[in-house]
């Protein structure tokens, strides 16, 4: 180990000290603002990934529309299944409905699926009664939905499509479907649950008067991130479809999730910008106090360079014990966020802010290794000049003149 | 004939000041040779810590030049062999407050080179020779200030320099501490065969010098 490591070392860790002042305080500073980095990091990774995966969930790793809906989408399905890149595809149906269950009524989004489709994402977030129930007599809701008609598992609802006034007699209202609630489902997703309303592509047909069309197809493929180039891959001979994969739906908003991740990465790092003045600050009165010293390890032989390493390493050294420290606390304060949310909201009321406001019922995560690398590579970087700008003066100094001073 | 171990020839220094230039030294030339000692006396602001920054190579002079014996160099300037050709005592011991006695000594040898196991050890001998050899893990906040000094001069004597630059090593002392530190600075440095520049405004530890000098007006002369 060279000398000044050493001293540099002993300087900010002296002997018999088990908390010196300057070393704890600022690598608390660093740990902080690189947690409150990376938290809120982690936490926008989470928002895009979940959004991503309901994407996925809803539309596929690829959707098939037409702008009109499709005349065979029996055929389309089995020719897609043939595809080696397509795991699965299966149409579907969608429309908006009215829900009613005696005096409570809601607009629902109903959904025509294939209810013996094993894969039917739907089928993990059951929360109460069976899925495999679903037939052409029967609904699955989503929670918040079921809330708001006030029903449960077994009871009748009553659902209206725009196309059956079509069908009904002149002067006469036309007669609802009665469909028995046959499964509840809880994604987390508000959007989802407050209007998701399935039924088989079936009755879908029948109530809203398609025949044996269907609006859509939904695939699902084996490798999901190459979704672009397979759809653009299968769109080749059908030229009157959209192909479209599931980075394109809602990538606006996806966009919109990354720019923001983007800014308060740029915000959350004053923090440690801050923290790295601190120590910038702290290490040049440190170099004041430290005048006469530095004479002297002048007058031992000490080269310029070696005193800049002597300052610039307890930057450096701070800046990789806070960014440590960060890392731990970030992790602490992930494992305990919906405590940490809990207070919060107890403190500041109004308890279901996330689920209102960002469309989750918890908080969720996503570890990028990206983040954190980028972290500590910034905050290594503003401590490390923290620490040189100090030494870089007291190196340049005359040792006859930094001698003399007290 | 002894070797030439410290010459400085017309050496001349001015600092600026509100008043305009202060001449500090105006023309001071001076051969010291190994092994012997040198007194230098003035009042306090004749300059003496001046010339000993500039025997030493911390500061350069207007006018003039010095050398100094560096072990494997010959003689050269100061600034180009610090830490090797001389080594410093000074009033206020200046030791590494982080630093244990034992650690100050080697931390002298690791700046000139050595690497750590020869740079302790050397460290240890010196200061066992000054009469430290329980005081090894002392930090300097322990000791007493005699104690500190001569943990200053074996620092100051482990690179095996050819001169000692002592500014008034025994300015913070009391009497017999001193006198103590004295009579160790005076015998060490003989017994390591380096040559010895005490300054001091005491008129006592002057006259234990094989030569004497008093400062005065920006020169040097014989006392
Ligand atoms: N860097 C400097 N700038 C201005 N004046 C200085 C400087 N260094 C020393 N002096 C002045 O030079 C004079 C001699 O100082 P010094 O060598 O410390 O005296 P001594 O050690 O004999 O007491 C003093 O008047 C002091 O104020
Ligand atoms: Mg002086």
């Amino acid at each position: 180990m060279p000398w000044f490591l050493h001293l540099a070392l002993r300087q900010l860790f002296p002997p018999g000290k088990r908390f010196p002042a300057f070393a704890t305080v600022s690598i608390l500073g660093v740990g902080l603002g690189v947690a409150s980095l990376l938290v809120v990091q982690t936490v926008m990774n989470g928002f895009g990934e979940e959004h991503r995966l309901r994407i996925r969930e809803s539309f596929g790793d690829c959707v098939i529309v037409g702008s009109s809906p499709l005349a065979r989408p029996d055929t389309l399905v089995a020719e897609l299944r043939k595809n080696k890149e397509v795991e699965a595809a299966t149409a579907y149906a969608e429309g908006p409905g009215l829900l009613r269950q005696g005096d409570f009524s809601g607009v629902a989004a109903v959904r025509g699926i294939d209810p013996a489709d094993a894969r039917q994402p739907a089928r993990q977030y059951v929360m109460a009664g069976n899925f495999d129930d679903l037939d052409d007599g029967r609904v699955v809701l989503g929670a918040g939905l079921a809330r708001i008609l006030r029903v449960n598992v077994g009871d009748h609802i009553e659902l209206w499509s725009p196309a059956m006034t079509e069908r009904a007699e002149k002067g006469k209202a036309p007669l609802p479907a009665d469909l028995v609630v046959c499964a509840i489902v809880r994604t987390g997703f508000t959007e989802v649950d407050d209007r998701a309303a399935l039924i088989p592509l079936r009755r879908f047909r029948e109530i809203w008067n398609l025949g044996p069309r269907a609006h859509g197809v939904i695939l699902r493929l084996k490798n999901p991130s190459d979704a672009p180039a397979v759809a653009g891959r299968l769109g080749v001979g059908h030229p009157d479809l959209r192909f479209v994969p599931w980075q394109d739906i809602k990538k606006n908003f996806l966009e919109a999730i990354r720019f923001e991740k983007t800014m308060l990465f740029f915000l959350m790092f004053i923090i440690t910008l801050v923290a790295s003045f601190s120590i910038g600050s702290t290490l040049f009165s440190a170099v004041i106090r430290r005048s006469r010293e530095i004479g002297v390890l002048v007058s031992l032989g000490s080269g310029r360079w070696q005193l800049v390493g002597l300052f610039g390493v307890q930057g450096l050294l701070i800046g990789a014990l806070g960014t440590t420290l960060g890392f731990l606390l970030t992790w602490v304060m992930l494992f305990f966020r919906e405590n940490i949310l809990g207070s919060i909201n107890a403190v500041f009321g109004d308890g279901d802010m996330v689920a209102n406001v960002y469309q989750f019922s918890k908080v969720p995560l996503h570890y990028d290794i990206s983040d954190f690398i980028i972290a500590a590579f910034f905050t290594l970087v503003t401590t490390t000049v923290a620490g040189l700008v100090p030494a870089l003066w007291a190196a340049g100094r005359k040792p006859s003149e930094a001698m003399r001073d007290a | 004939m002894p070797d030439l171990v410290l010459q400085a020839r017309g050496v001349a220094k001015a600092f600026a000041a509100p008043s305009g230039r202060l001449a500090v030294l105006a023309d001071v030339s001076l051969e010291v040779f190994s092994g012997e000692s040198v007194s230098i006396r003035g009042s306090s602001g004749s300059g003496k810590t001046t010339l000993l920054q500039l025997l030493g190579g911390l500061d350069e002079p207007d006018v003039g030049e010095v050398r100094v014996l560096a072990p494997g160099l010959g003689l050269v300037r100061p600034r180009t062999s610090l830490g090797r050709g001389v080594g410093f005592v000074f009033q206020n011991y200046q030791l590494m407050p982080e630093l244990t006695a034992l650690e100050n000594v080697s931390l002298a040898a690791r700046i000139a080179g050595a690497s750590a196991g020869p740079a302790e050890s050397a460290a240890r001998e010196l200061l066992a020779q000054v009469g430290l050899a329980n005081r090894l893990e002392h930090l300097p906040a322990r000791l007493s200030g005699g104690e500190c000094q001569r943990v200053a001069i074996a620092r100051a004597l482990v690179n095996r320099p050819s001169v000692i630059l002592a500014d008034e090593p025994t300015g913070n002392l009391d009497e017999r501490t001193g006198v103590e530190i004295m009579d160790l600075l005076l015998g060490v440095v003989a017994e390591r065969g380096a040559a010895l520049i005490l300054v001091t405004h005491s008129r006592e530890f002057a006259e234990r010098a094989g030569r004497r000098f008093v400062l005065s007006g920006g020169v040097l002369s014989p006392a």
